[in-house]
C-alpha cells in the first residue's frame, strides 16, 4: 500500500531522517515506534504531503506522491498529534466542515458522520460544543475527522496522547474496527503496549533510522532477547546453581540467592519447577519475564523508550 | 517566580528580531511622519511646492495677461492656463484647488471703474489651500490691477457728481491717496470685485464635507484594523493545529488564502454598509443619491483592504509580528491617506504621497461621490485604482504565502 525508498530529510543541519526505507502492506496497522525526536512525525509529515523530502520515494497505492500529490491526499486520512478542531464549533458541525473540503455531497457526508459518530460512540454529545469536551473525547473527534472522506490509509500520529484509560480503550476499539474494515493504518505512538496490541508489524526508529523492522516476533530474534524465569530461593549454593546449568540448556545467571534462567516460558516452566523440588531448594519468590517491546527496544537501541 | 517568568518573557520577546524591530520602529515611523505633516522638519532651508492655480482668461487682454504675468512671477503660485470648461471639470474632479476665471470684458470693465468680471471658482473641500490661495491671490492681484481700477471708479464718480471736475484735482486726490497706504489698500480690497465661487452647488442632497470625511476616514481607518483581525485567525489555526489539518485535504494553499480573502471581503463590505447606514440614520448622510457609484466603491474599497489583509497573512509568522506589522501600515496609511488627518490641512507634498495609500483612494471615491457629486464614469478611475492596488497585493501575498505556509505548520 505504501513503499518508502530512501526517505531522507534534513532541517539545516539536523538530519531528521536518514535514508529510510519500508514498506507497508495493504490492511495492516504498522506501528512507528520511538522516542519523542527519533523522526516519526517528519517521517508522517512526509508521507501525509505537507513535508517535502529532500530524498527519496513514497509510492501510495501506486502512486508517486511527490508527482501526484493531491491524487495521494484523496487516498490518505491523517489523524495529527495535536487535536485540530475549531473550539467554537460544536461536534457535528466540525466533522461538517472537515467532511465539505473533501468535496463529499452534503446528504452523503451527513450520512457519514452519523455512522462515524455511532463509531466513535458521541452521537448522543454531537451538538456539544467542542470547548466542553473532555480531552479523550476530543481525541475521538479528531479521529472521526480524518475519517469523512473513507481514505484508504489512517496516518494516527500519537492519537493517544494525553487522554484517560477509558477513552484510550474506545481509541484502541476504533482503531482495531477500521482496521477489520480493511484500511491500512499507520500508527506511531512511544506506548508499547498500544503498539504491542495493535500493530501487526513494527519499525523501530532512531535517530532519524530505521533500527529494524517486522513482526514482534522477529523483532525478537533480531534483538536476541529471550523471556526468562527470575526464581529467588532461600538459599542456594554454588553446586545446586552447577546441577542447575546441567539440567536446564538455558543460560542461567545467578545474583546473590535469585537465579534468573533464560527459557520458553509456556514450555519449560513446569519442568523447571520439578528440578528445583528435586534439589530440595525452596522458592520463595518467582517471576516470569516475558519478552516485550520494552526490552526489544531496549536492547536494539540502548535506551529507554521514553528517555 | 516572577522574576523567572519575566525573564523567560523577555528571551521570547527578543527572540523575534523581526517583531523586536517593529515594535522600535513604529513610533519612529510616526514621529518622523507627524513632524512632516506638520512641517515640523525641514522648515528651515527647504521650500514649500508652490500651490497650483488654473487660470482661464477669456478677455485675453493686455490687462488681463498682465495680471496673469504677474501671479505666474510668484514663487508660492504657479499658474497653469486651461480653457474654462476644462479647468472647472478639473476643479470638480478634485484635481486642482480652484481655476481663476477672466471673463470678456475685464480690461473694459477696468478702464471704466466697472466692477471686475473675474471669478475663482474653487473646491471647497481643500477650504485650507483655498484659505491660503485667496490670501496670495488678494495681496497680489490688486497690487497689479487695483489701483488702475480704483482710479478709474474715483474718476467716473467725479464725472457722474462733479462734472467739470479738473483733471488736475484728481491727479492731486490720487496723489494724496497713494500716500495713504492704508486707504488706498482699504479701497482696493473693498473694490477687488473677486467673486469666490464653489464649484460644488449647494444641494440638499449634498453631504456635510466633514461628516464624509469622518466617516469614510475612519470607516477605512476601522476597516484595515479589522481585516487586519483576519491574519490573526490563520495564525490561530496555525496554533490549534487546523491550518496543518487543512493542508492534509486537497485544499491548494491558495484556496485557504482566497478563502479568508473572501471572509475578509464580506466583512470588509459588511462593516462598510453597517457604517453608512449609521452615518445616513444618525447623520444624515445621503447614501442613496448615487447607490451604483456607492456599491462599486464599497465594493472597490473592500477588495484593496482584504488584499492588505491577506498581505498581513502572508508576511506574518508570528502574533507580534502580525501586531507590528498591522499597526505599522495601518497607521502609515491612515495617517498618509487623510484618515486621520483630513488631506486639505496637510502640505502638498503630502497631499503627493497619499496615492501610496488605499485610505486617500477611498476616502476620495466617496468624496467623490456624496461631496462633488461627480458621475460614475469620473468614479471610475478612483474604484480602478483599489482594484487595481487589491489584485497587486493579491498577486504578491499569494507568492508569498506559497512559499511560507508550509513553514507555517
Amino acid at each position: 500500500m505504501i513503499q518508502v525508498t530512501n526517505l531522507s530529510k534534513s532541517f539545516g543541519d539536523l538530519h531528521a531522517v536518514k535514508n529510510i526505507s519500508f514498506k507497508i502492506n495493504k490492511g495492516e496497522v504498522f506501528g512507528f515506534l520511538g522516542p519523542n525526536g527519533a523522526g516519526k512525525s517528519t517521517t508522517i509529515n512526509m508521507m501525509s504531503t505537507i513535508l517535502q523530502s529532500d530524498k527519496g520515494t513514497i509510492l501510495v497505492d501506486g502512486i508517486n506522491l511527490k508527482e501526484n500529490p493531491n491524487k495521494c491526499k484523496g487516498l490518505i486520512g491523517v489523524v495529527p498529534q495535536e487535536i485540530s478542531l475549531y473550539d467554537e464549533f460544536t461536534a457535528y458541525d466540525n466533522l461538517l466542515f472537515w467532511g465539505s473540503i473533501y468535496n463529499i455531497p452534503k446528504n452523503e457526508l451527513k450520512q457519514r458522520i452519523d455512522k462515524i459518530l455511532e463509531l466513535i460512540g458521541l452521537s448522543d454529545r454531537k451538538n456539544d460544543l467542542i470547548k466542553n469536551y473532555s480531552g479523550g473525547m476530543k481525541r475521538r473527534i479528531n479521529i472521526a475527522s480524518a475519517l469523512l472522506h473513507n481514505p484508504k490509509i489512517l496516518f494516527m500520529d500519537e492519537p493517544t496522547v494525553g487522554v484517560d484509560p477509558q477513552s484510550r480503550n474506545r481509541i484502541f476499539e476504533v482503531v482495531e474496527a477500521l482496521n477489520k474494515q480493511g484500511m491500512t493504518i499507520v500508527y506511531t505512538t512511544h506506548y508499547m503496549e498500544e503498539v504491542e496490541r495493535l500493530c501487526n508489524r513494527i519499525a523501530i526508529i532512531d535517530n532519524g533510522e530505521i533500527i529494524a523492522q517486522g513482526t514482534q516476533n522477529e523483532l525478537q530474534k533480531k534483538s536476541n532477547v529471550n523471556e526468562a524465569v527470575e526464581i529467588t530461593f532461600e538459599s542456594i549454593s554454588g553446586d545446586q546453581v552447577e546441577k542447575l546449568k546441567k539440567e536446564l540448556k538455558g543460560e542461567i545467571i545467578q545474583i546473590d540467592n535469585t537465579v534468573a534462567i533464560a527459557c520458553d516460558v509456556n514450555k519449560d516452566l513446569s519442568s523447571i519447577i520439578s528440578i528445583c523440588n528435586n534439589e530440595n531448594l525452596t522458592i520463595e519468590d518467582l517471576e516470569l519475564k516475558k519478552v516485550n517491546l520494552e526490552a526489544i527496544f531496549l536492547s536494539l537501541t540502548g535506551k529507554q523508550l521514553r528517555d | 517566580m516572577i522574576l523567572t517568568i519575566l525573564k523567560k518573557d523577555l528571551k521570547l520577546f527578543f527572540a523575534d528580531k523581526r517583531g523586536v524591530l517593529l515594535t522600535f520602529l513604529l513610533p519612529i515611523l510616526l514621529i518622523t511622519l507627524f513632524a512632516f505633516a506638520f512641517g515640523g522638519i525641514g522648515g528651515g532651508s527647504s521650500e514649500s511646492k508652490p500651490m497650483e492655480l488654473l487660470v482661464s482668461d477669456i478677455d485675453n487682454s493686455i490687462d488681463s495677461k498682465s495680471v496673469i504675468a504677474k501671479l505666474d512671477s510668484l514663487k508660492g503660485v504657479t499658474i497653469i492656463r486651461k480653457g474654462k470648461e476644462e479647468a472647472t471639470n478639473l476643479v470638480r474632479k478634485g484635481k486642482y484647488v480652484g481655476v481663476l476665471i477672466f471673463e470678456k470684458g475685464f480690461q473694459d470693465s477696468i478702464n471704466a471703474g466697472n466692477d471686475l468680471p473675474m471669478e475663482l471658482k474653487y473646491d471647497a473641500a481643500r477650504e485650507i489651500e483655498m484659505g491660503m490661495l485667496q490670501g496670495v491671490l488678494m495681496q497680489n492681484l490688486m497690487s497689479s490691477v487695483g489701483q488702475k481700477a480704483v482710479k478709474a471708479k474715483i474718476s467716473t464718480y467725479f464725472d457722474a457728481n462733479f462734472s467739470g471736475t479738473s483733471e488736475s484735482v484728481k491727479d492731486k486726490i490720487f496723489t494724496d491717496m497713494d500716500s495713504d497706504e492704508s486707504g488706498m489698500s482699504t479701497m482696493m480690497s473693498d473694490s477687488s470685485g473677486l467673486k469666490m465661487t464653489s464649484i460644488i452647488k449647494e444641494d440638499s442632497k449634498k453631504g456635510n464635507l466633514g461628516l464624509i470625511q469622518a466617516v469614510a476616514g475612519t470607516a477605512i481607518m476601522m476597516l484595515l484594523f479589522s481585516i487586519a483581525g483576519i491574519g490573526g485567525g490563520l495564525l490561530d489555526e496555525k496554533e490549534a493545529g487546523t491550518l496543518k489539518r487543512l493542508l492534509y485535504s486537497p485544499l491548494k494553499p491558495t484556496d485557504i488564502l482566497f478563502g479568508k480573502m473572501g471572509a475578509a471581503l464580506v466583512l470588509a463590505i459588511l462593516q462598510l454598509v453597517v457604517m453608512f447606514i449609521f452615518s445616513w440614520i444618525a447623520f444624515g448622510l445621503p447614501i442613496f443619491k448615487d447607490i451604483p457609484s456607492l456599491v462599486l466603491m464599497i465594493f472597490a474599497t473592500g477588495f484593496a483592504v482584504s488584499s492588505f489583509g491577506i498581505f498581513l497573512v502572508a508576511i506574518a509568522k508570528s502574533r507580534q509580528q502580525l501586531q507590528g506589522y498591522s499597526t505599522i501600515i495601518i497607521m502609515l496609511m491612515s495617517a498618509i491617506g487623510g484618515s486621520m488627518i483630513p488631506l486639505f490641512v496637510m502640505p502638498a507634498i503630502m497631499q503627493k504621497i497619499a496615492v501610496v495609500s488605499v485610505n486617500y483612494w477611498g476616502i476620495q471615491g466617496f468624496y467623490d461621490i456624496f461631496w462633488r457629486s461627480l458621475p460614475l464614469t469620473d468614479i471610475l478611475p478612483r474604484i480602478g485604482v483599489l482594484l487595481g492596488i487589491g489584485v497587486v497585493m493579491t498577486f504578491v501575498s499569494v507568492r508569498l504565502f506559497k512559499k511560507n505556509v508550509l513553514k507555517l505548520v
